[in-house]
């Protein structure tokens, strides 16, 4: 088993046998952010599951994407519940809609991902730059050897829709 | 219309203190609500032979609950989940006696949601490593309540417009109704502008928007109509129930959207359609108010108001004591104590009851509802649970006197 990995105060455990995540995990240690496709419907889905939601099919493989995408919600957090999370507030999480699969196979359906907003140097993005609407890519925190965190920064592209913030 | 309509009763309620600082067990605590239940409902611990509890490994079950009560059980359950697991464990006390394995149900929740285990992921959970699905948000700093239902109330705000002032409305109500009860945690009525510049917990959430971590007990017995009519209170009948109905996709849920829409959308037609009434018909509401935003967002979903007119719903007045149709008379989690759901069924089977254990005197209501005063609806009749535990999980239960 990996060793557990140290992150702000956690441990975060994914072992050999974690059939979810732990490719995950190691894909993103080498910076692809790779989502699991069906095979027989070409569907991908997030997070990482052991069938196709759609058709039910148990077949898959790791399909990459480009890692852009629009923040579809976000929050402040002011109040940090975990001592390794104190000295960060305020910090923003956000739910970020990939720019691929979007609206399909229903207008409800796509695949979002949760991260915090970060700078390049991975400190926390300013509150004042958060905002719905915003566009985002993604970028690997390296936290350990054999594990990365999948994180979003700002890009220079003009927003997707409505720009608002609270 | 369901064919258990009106078949099955609540018959009895009881609940401990609401603490911050019981200084006793999850069993002592569970002991004291179930026994209240069972003298309220005129029984024997002879006559009650069903139990269900729901918990978060932070309780006592079952097993050790009954038998310091001398109760000998004929069906039982310890069930995990937090809040909306009241009313789904109605619908389960319905038909385990529907099936014949046991007559008359009590079902608690006993929980030192304060002192011990609290629900925020601090004091005992917050040294837990983080593993499986929790690998997608808690690495991101995001494990509590708030924190996991933000984005929820964030995009409410951004698709419809929603405003922190509108749903501060919710606890303003709420304090004026737990200013009306003696039992209430916190008693003192605040403002929109008290809410609005209290301290930021989670943005969208201030800390006047946040329940009260809570120690306490409660319990409600159930049993068929028939045996009701034999109980020492006036009978409450289930109309209709829905059980932990959930969006697509429970384990993310964000996949699946609109994120702003709740799982009472799933819920209504189930429920409404048991009880063969609509959201017009329902005098009282008990809308779970772990936040300000979940009373509101509820309320919208099962068609009290149309879909994002929840903020002008909720600060209308229509839910304050002396409005169309109050919520959580009690004051419910935001102040009157935090309890997974179960208390807001005890009032509401109160208000059915039309005995409120308010400040009037002697049971007769004034239904004055100033301060210190009455918290009696005049002539409840039918009311109307949204039990919520996430945005995609919610259950509901509507009951008639």
């Amino acid at each position: 088993m990996p060793q557990p990995v140290s992150y702000r105060g956690m441990t975060l455990v994914v072992p050999d046998n974690d059939s979810e995540w732990n490719e995950y995990f190691a894909l993103a240690r080498q910076h692809k952010l790779m989502l699991r496709a069906c095979q027989a419907c070409g569907l991908m889905r997030y997070p990482p599951t052991h069938a196709c939601p759609w058709c039910m099919e148990l077949g898959w493989r790791w399909q990459e994407v480009g890692g852009k995408g629009t923040i579809h919600s976000y929050e402040i957090v002011a109040h940090a519940i975990q001592p390794g999370f104190k000295d960060a507030t305020p910090y923003a999480i956000v739910l970020v809609e990939l720019d691929e699969q979007r609206a399909t196979p229903t207008p409800d359906e796509a695949l979002r991902i949760i991260g915090n907003l970060v700078k390049p140097d991975f400190t926390f993005e300013d509150e004042k730059n958060v905002a719905i609407g915003k566009r985002v890519k993604v970028a690997f925190q390296d936290v350990a050897d054999h594990f990365a965190l999948p994180q979003f920064t700002l890009t220079d592209e003009p927003a997707a829709g409505r720009v608002w913030r609270l | 219309m369901s064919h258990l309509k009106d078949k099955y009763c609540i018959v009895g309620v009881g609940e401990t203190e609401y603490s911050r600082g019981s200084n006793r067990s999850t069993r002592a605590l569970a002991v004291e609500a179930v026994r209240k239940a069972i003298l309220d409902a005129g029984l024997k611990a002879s006559d009650v032979d069903g139990m269900l509890d729901y918990q978060g490994g932070d309780s006592t079950l079952a097993p050790h609950v009954a038998p310091d009560l001398g109760i000998r059980l004929n069906f039982y359950m310890d069930v995990m989940g937090g809040g909306s697991s009241t009313e789904a464990l109605v619908g389960l006390a319905m038909g385990a006696i529907e099936a014949g394995m046991c007559k008359t149900v009590a079902i608690y929740r006993s929980m030192n949601g304060y002192s011990e285990f609290r629900i925020g992921g601090t004091g005992a959970r917050a040294a837990q490593p983080v593993r499986g699905l929790d690998l997608a948000q808690v690495p991101f700093g995001m494990r509590s309540a708030g924190q996991n239902f933000a984005l929820t109330f964030m995009r409410h705000m951004y698709d419809y417009g929603t405003t922190s002032e509108q749903v501060a409305h919710v606890k303003v109500a709420h304090s004026k109704h737990a200013s009306n009860n003696p039992k209430a945690l916190l008693k003192e009525r605040v403002t929109v502008q008290d809410v609005v510049n209290s301290r930021w917990i989670v943005k969208p959430l201030h800390l006047l928007d946040c329940c009260l971590e809570t120690d306490n007990a409660t319990c409600i017995i159930v049993t068929s109509a028939e045996r009701a009519r034999n109980c020492k209170q006036r009978p409450v009948y289930i109309m209709g129930v829905a059980g932990r109905v959930s969006k697509p996709r429970l384990d993310f849920h964000w996949a699946h959207g609109p994120i702003s829409r709740v799982a009472g959308y799933y819920a209504r037609d189930i429920v409404f359609g048991q009880a063969g009434i609509s959201p017009d018909d329902v005098h009282v509401t008990g809308s779970y108010d772990a936040f300000t935003f979940t009373t509101m967002l509820q309320l919208e979903e099962y068609g009290f108001c149309k879909k994002g007119e929840g903020g002008a719903y909720v600060s209308s007045g229509i839910i304050e004591l002396g409005g169309k149709r109050p919520n959580n008379t009690s004051g419910g989690h935001l102040c009157e104590g935090y309890t997974h759901g179960m208390s807001m069924v005890i009032e509401n089977v109160r208000q059915l009851r039309g005995a409120i254990d308010d400040s009037c005197p002697d049971g007769k209501h004034t239904y004055d509802y100033k301060q210190g005063g009455c918290r009696q609806v005049r002539d409840a009749e039918i009311t109307m649970n949204l039990g919520w535990a996430m945005p995609p999980l919610g259950s509901a239960l509507i009951m008639r006197r």
